[in-house]
């Protein structure tokens, strides 16, 4: 984590983007010589990163003329079927795979994607292109797998003209000034019914990114919902005090404070439509709201203790001359020109620590709150471990109920008997997969 | 030794297409039983034999018994809506068959059936908004409270519900029409000539005549309701999240496992529970009609 940490700052005092573009361009150069006319296809699991890999293709075409790229981006869920899919059945044609190491570990392991060749490892490994945290992301058991590219980040997003509105002249630093800022913010119609959320959580919805916003929350309470506890060993960490705190938050909020409610306008759309005042989200709302909503009074802040980083990279399914093609497009995709189009356009923040993204950082003050972070700030990411996606999968759908369930709501014992049977069931989860810390 | 021929051309003829149909039909069938007796998380070229524990794990599954529950009200629950308004409507639009909205009625009634699937739900869920949504505009109008729709766990299944009903009711409406225009008149000029009502008639002659076609009708929609995912999915989902309930169905859980959690094995089972209750359910649905259709 720490040298994550050492990640974000080395990221703040980033070289000139053109003293380092070298070693990108002579690893083209050497791998232009067998540019014939191949298809590739990117998949990935963000709509919004279209026009980026779009844009990685058109600066190929100049010199690889024959290179077709189709680029296929679908919502995350989709994608991932999509993967499974695609990968066991053999029959996707040349692929370049956008997935996290926690989801490609699963088909490494199956020697379903191959290692990278020997240039692309080079130029992971290379000095000062990628901290440590992001080689291992893109690595399996010391051998690189693939390209990192960028990372969902977490920060707390709030609406300045609001804060100001209710005199509040700093963002939240602790959690409980979050629910404190939260009952501030809160606006309510005569019955005092909140009409505009002080605090847009994540209540309802499918899928794991449920658990993994609790996750976010949990974390700043020092907990955890699984802990490695000896090599390759796991076990549930959210049944005791950091738990119930998390979760009683959320409860506090909802049913005792009524700062949120499930059927409120939330996430980025109602932030962007000024229907919720703060939220939690990684940088791509900063793309988000450039583009929706230019207008907006806006600041970002690192969270109290730490946040999730999620590292996604590019991996290769393709033999033969395609895979050198979708090889080089992964490469290119690591461009300076590239990531600083991706952070200026998209706003997903790009992992490479030797690029000036300074003329960017500098123009959109939004991404401040991700990349000022405190010396002590902690990373935590999901682990590459099989079962990961059930875990939280199945955490969220009890989530949903206990967030809905206005009797927890002040009962710690309550609290404390709902934490304790999710934590059973991941651990049930754990050992059927001989993952479970004894 | 002609008649033989012809049996041998015609074995022939057909022989292609059972080959098709056993290929695409039978083949998933009985490749779905078999995994459903396996461990495979999709990936792995390993293929355990584990008898059956997959179908042990999941009699202590919560979340497939919440699947399980939910579907099986949602099935029935549209079957119970579907089936007397289509065939009210029905019997509507045959008696107005020669008036000059006969053609847009028949029409109107179908288009649902045909809209594509997720724009329709999509359409449903604003409709549904606790916030935005016209539903709650209108309940306001008449001093009813705005409800919480698709949060509520109760509400989020009837407005599945709804919306599978107001799609399956187009097509049980026009094989309804069909059972209407192809029942005898006389004898509903003998009912009217003993004293009868258009509503008795309708009571005690078309509905009993039309007893196949229910069977029928009733059967297409408690199958297709069982198999509930889409509906399911939209009024849940949205692009940036904190959209709705999700309402847990069969379908939906199988795919989390199978494409999620990588049990495909694990999937089959479920697979298999599903194929179980709906044939089940259809062997008691030809049962019950056949048997009072002799009566």
């Amino acid at each position: 984590m720490t040298t994550y940490a050492a990640f974000t700052h080395a990221l703040r005092r980033a070289a000139p983007a053109g003293a380092v573009s070298g070693l990108v361009t002579a690893a083209l150069l050497a791998t232009a010589s067998g540019a014939m006319a191949q298809t590739i296809t990117v998949w990935s699991g963000y709509p919004e990163l279209a026009p980026f890999y779009t844009h990685v293709a058109e600066g190929l075409k100049a010199e690889n003329p024959g290179l077709e790229v189709r680029v296929e981006a679908i919502p995350l869920r989709e994608h991932e079927r999509r993967i499974a899919l695609g990968l066991t059945s053999g029959s996707s044609g040349a692929l370049v795979l956008e997935m996290p190491g926690s989801t490609a570990a699963r088909y490494i392991e199956n020697e379903l994607l191959p290692p990278a060749p020997d240039d692309i490892e080079a130029f992971v490994r290379a000095d000062g292109n990628f901290n440590e945290f992001f080689i291992d992301q893109a690595s399996y058991q010391g051998e690189v797998y693939g390209v990192p590219l960028f990372r969902g980040q977490g920060a707390l997003f709030y609406n300045t003209e609001m804060f100001e509105a209710a005199g509040l002249t700093a963002p939240p630093a602790t959690m409980e000034e979050f629910t404190d800022y939260a009952e501030k913010l809160t606006v309510r119609d005569a019955n005092g019914n909140p009409t505009r959320s002080g605090w847009s959580m994540r209540l309802s919805g499918g899928g794991q990114g449920i658990a993994e916003k609790f996750w976010i929350n949990l974390h700043q309470y020092g907990g955890a919902l699984l802990t490695e506890v000896e090599d390759g060993k796991w076990k549930a960490d959210f049944a005791n005090e950091a738990g119930r705190k998390a979760l009683g938050q959320y409860l506090e909020n909802v049913h005792t404070l009524k700062t949120v409610t499930p059927e409120l306008p939330a996430d980025a759309e109602a932030f962007e439509r000024e229907q919720t005042a703060m939220f939690i989200r990684e940088s791509w709302v900063v793309g988000d709201i450039a583009a929706k909503a230019p207008d907006l009074p806006y600041a970002t802040a690192p969270l109290p203790t730490g946040s999730i980083a999620l590292p996604a990279q590019l991996y290769v399914s393709a033999d033969g001359a395609e895979a050198e093609a979708a090889w080089k497009f992964a490469l290119a995709t690591n461009e300076p020109e590239n990531l600083i189009w991706l952070l200026d356009n998209v706003g997903w923040l790009p992992n490479r620590v030797n690029v000036d993204y300074s003329p960017v950082t500098d123009a959109k003050p939004g991404f401040s709150g991700f990349l000022n972070v405190p010396e002590d700030y902690v990373f935590f990411t999901l682990p590459a471990i099989g079962p990961i996606e059930e875990v939280l999968t199945r955490l969220a759908a009890r989530l949903v109920e206990a967030f809905g369930n206005a009797s927890l709501a002040g009962d710690d014992a309550a609290i404390d008997a709902f934490l304790a049977e999710a934590a059973a069931e991941t651990n049930s989860i754990l050992e059927r997969e001989g993952l479970l810390a004894q | 030794m002609l008649h033989r021929r012809l049996w041998l051309f015609a074995a022939l003829a057909i022989l292609p297409t059972l080959a098709i149909f056993a290929w695409v039909r039978l083949f998933p069938i009985v490749e779905t039983l078999r995994l459903s007796l396996h461990k495979w998380d999709i990936l792995s070229r390993n293929k355990p034999f584990i008898g059956l524990a997959n179908f042990q794990e999941l009699m202590g599954d919560r979340l497939f018994r919440e699947a399980l529950l939910n579907t099986s009200i949602i099935a029935f629950g549209v079957l119970i809506v579907t089936i007397p308004l289509a065939l009210v409507l029905a019997a509507l639009i045959h008696h107005r068959t020669g008036s000059r909205f006969g053609p847009f009625n028949e029409s109107a009634i179908f288009v649902p059936h045909i809209v594509s699937l997720v724009p329709a739900a999509m359409a449903w869920k604003w409709i549904f908004d606790a916030q935005l949504g016209p539903l709650n505009a209108l309940l306001g109008v008449f001093g009813i409270p705005a409800q919480a729709w698709l949060f509520d766990p109760v509400w989020s299944i009837v407005c599945i519900i709804i919306l599978c009903s107001w799609q399956a009711l187009g097509y049980a409406v026009l094989i309804y029409i069909v059972g209407f225009r192809s029942l005898p008149e006389s004898v509903f000029e003998a009912a009217k000539l003993d004293g009868a009502t258009g509503r008795q008639a309708f009571w005690h002659v078309a509905v009993p005549m039309l007893k196949p076609i229910t069977l029928y009708v009733s059967v297409v929609t408690l199958i297709s309701a069982f198999n509930v995912y889409a509906q399911a999915l939209v009024l849940a989902s949205d692009s940036q999240g904190a959209p709705g309930r999700q309402v847990r169905v069969l379908v939906l859980d199988m795919i989390e496992n199978s494409f999620r959690n990588y049990r495909v094995g694990y999937a089959a089972s479920e697979a298999v529970v599903l194929l179980v209750i709906v044939l089940s359910l259809t062997l008691i649905q030809f049962g019950l009609l056949r048997e009072k259709g002799r009566r």
